[in-house]
């Protein structure tokens, strides 16, 4: 799927879901608590079924990108339709200004694996 | 004849996606920004967050102060064009300064509507009196810039008396920000419901009534006579046999593109500076863009996203390369705490259209969409964002879709818009 192949970092990462829990086009949010990040994490699978891992919060105004809309490699925020490209965060459509962060999933026998704080 | 230098006149987010497409696409020639305001930035948040405090000014900047910079643009601030000399490529500026550039790009966005209200200054409300008062002085506001709001926001006191005169949009977003800095808010209106062309009747209605539930006494009128006096602005609401004094009163009726640079040019202007389907106006050297702008057999659209889209179509003309794809108009609007997005064309059910309701109205989320024959070409949503991100790519791609399917909240809008690829 997505992401490194190798075990990047001491972790094998963090199981957060598994694969058939998220629709293609769609997204879950994961606790910061479980993250240990500042922001909570989307998890987000685009509609060719690959998963990818941004801070949930839009850059823009205080809305969950894990409710936006995935598709063709970026995220529509649900407020305002920012878009945010999905392995790098930079934002691809106005009014967000400021890039999101990115970090590295992996997807394993059907369960998604999270590197909270490692680049995709 | 490539293009070698652009200037853009206005810095809202028509002129700003202009600069910006330029840039994504390669054009690598001089580049300069004019705006009147310190920096470009959002006009959304003015009836919302940033009326209400929540935000300030910094953080509705359209860009990163360092952005411009990084762009290679030259961001002039504060400055205001005076004239405009499409033949020779020149605009002067108010600092006495004249730029010339192979390409002009009219960004200058529009002004708010007076309404034919009948208007007395007996006493302005802050001395001193006489001619040139500023309008705040008067009690009566409109707004459309962070000067507007600020004057406004300064009046929006717990318990303050507030007039709005419009129940569209931005009428709608005041009032709810009023009522949630405790100020009394008195809607008039003269059209019940407001709106109904835009998001269909019913959830016209039911949005309207929401004024009500949060302590708005909304009233289907049109307001006669405004008189400034010291003690406050009194209006004569038409069928009230008592005038009313309110704080403040705000005129949110609509806007007059502002268009004396492209009139005095010689460009063709009716209702809108008009452009073609490039943003080119009558002179092939001059393109205009967002509010200002009116494209020939089009309204103007007035909503933020089309300034976006007008501006990276100029960008594109200017690069000769080829525009981006059209899609359905889309806009999105916010009171008490509801977000409603609306795209493309709602229309009341007739022999040709149906209303297809997901949910039930009333009781967010929901979305209604418009259909013909199989075809929807319309939808509002409340709380339910997606659904129109589904039936705008239903539009735009030309979609069969079952009445019966779209009701269902059951179903997936995903696979509906997959099924068809």
């Amino acid at each position: 799927m997505t992401g490194n192949s190798g075990n990047g970092g001491n972790s094998s990462g963090i199981r957060v879901a598994s694969l058939d829990d998220i629709p293609e086009g769609e997204g879950i949010a994961i606790s910061s608590k479980i993250t240990g990040t500042e922001d909570d994490i989307a998890i987000l699978r685009d509609d060719d079924g690959t998963c990818w891992a941004l801070n949930d919060t839009c850059t823009h105004e205080t809305a969950s990108l894990a409710e936006g809309w995935v598709e063709d490699g970026d995220v529509e925020c649900p407020l305002h339709s920012s878009r945010f490209n999905l392995k790098t965060g930079k934002v691809d459509g106005l009014p967000a200004t400021v890039d999101t962060v990115p970090h590295r999933v992996e997807v394993r026998d059907g369960e998604i694996y999270l590197f909270p704080g490692e680049r995709p | 004849m490539t293009v070698s230098s652009v200037v853009v006149v206005g810095g809202g987010i028509a002129g700003v996606s202009t600069v910006a497409e330029l840039r994504k696409n390669g054009y690598a020639g001089e580049l300069t920004l004019l705006t009147v305001d310190p920096f470009p930035y959002d006009r959304p948040p003015l009836s919302k967050d940033y009326l209400s405090g929540a935000k300030d000014l910094e953080s509705i900047a359209l860009q990163a102060p360092e952005w411009y910079a990084e762009q290679r643009i030259d961001l002039v601030t504060a400055a205001s064009v005076v004239a405009l000399d499409p033949d020779a490529g020149t605009v002067a500026i108010s600092d006495g300064r004249e730029l010339s550039a192979d390409r002009i790009v009219l960004a200058t966005g529009g002004h708010s509507l007076w309404p034919s209200i009948e208007r007395v200054v007996r006493e302005p409300l802050d001395s001193p009196a006489g001619e040139g008062i500023p309008r705040s002085a008067t009690g009566v506001h409109t707004l459309r810039s962070v000067e507007d709001a600020d004057a406004l926001r300064h009046v929006l006191l717990p318990g303050a008396r507030l007039l709005v005169v419009g129940a569209g949009l931005i009428g709608a977003e005041v009032a709810s920000t009023a009522r949630k800095l405790g100020s009394e808010v008195v809607l008039v209106d003269p059209v019940d419901p407001p709106i109904a062309a835009a998001v269909g009747a019913q959830v016209a209605a039911w949005l309207h009534s929401l004024h009500a539930v949060h302590g708005v006494e909304t009233v289907t009128a049109t307001v006669e006579k405004l008189e400034s006096t010291r003690a406050g602005v009194v209006a004569h609401i038409a069928g009230q046999t008592e005038p009313r004094t309110f704080d403040a009163v705000l005129l949110a009726v609509g806007m007059v593109p502002d268009t004396a640079l492209a009139k005095a040019a010689g460009l063709e202007v009716d209702n809108g500076v008009v452009v073609d389907d490039h943003q080119v106006t009558t002179h092939p050297n001059v393109l205009a863009v967002g509010d200002c702008a009116r494209r020939r057999g089009h309204r103007r659209a007035e909503h933020w996203e089309a300034a976006v889209h007008d501006g990276q179509r100029a960008a594109r003309t200017i690069l000769g390369i080829d525009p981006p794809a059209e899609t359905a108009r889309w806009f999105w609007t916010d009171r008490y705490g509801l977000h409603v997005e609306v795209v493309g064309k709602m229309r009341s059910p007739d022999a040709d259209h149906q209303t297809v309701v997901r949910g039930a109205v009333g009781e967010p989320p929901f979305s209604v969409f418009t259909l013909r024959g199989e075809r929807v070409i319309g939808a509002v949503s409340v709380d339910d964002p997606n659904a129109v991100r589904a039936a705008r790519r239903m539009i735009d791609r030309g979609v069969d879709v079952r009445a019966s399917d779209l009701a269902d909240p059951g179903t997936d809008l995903r696979k509906l818009l997959r099924g068809s690829r």
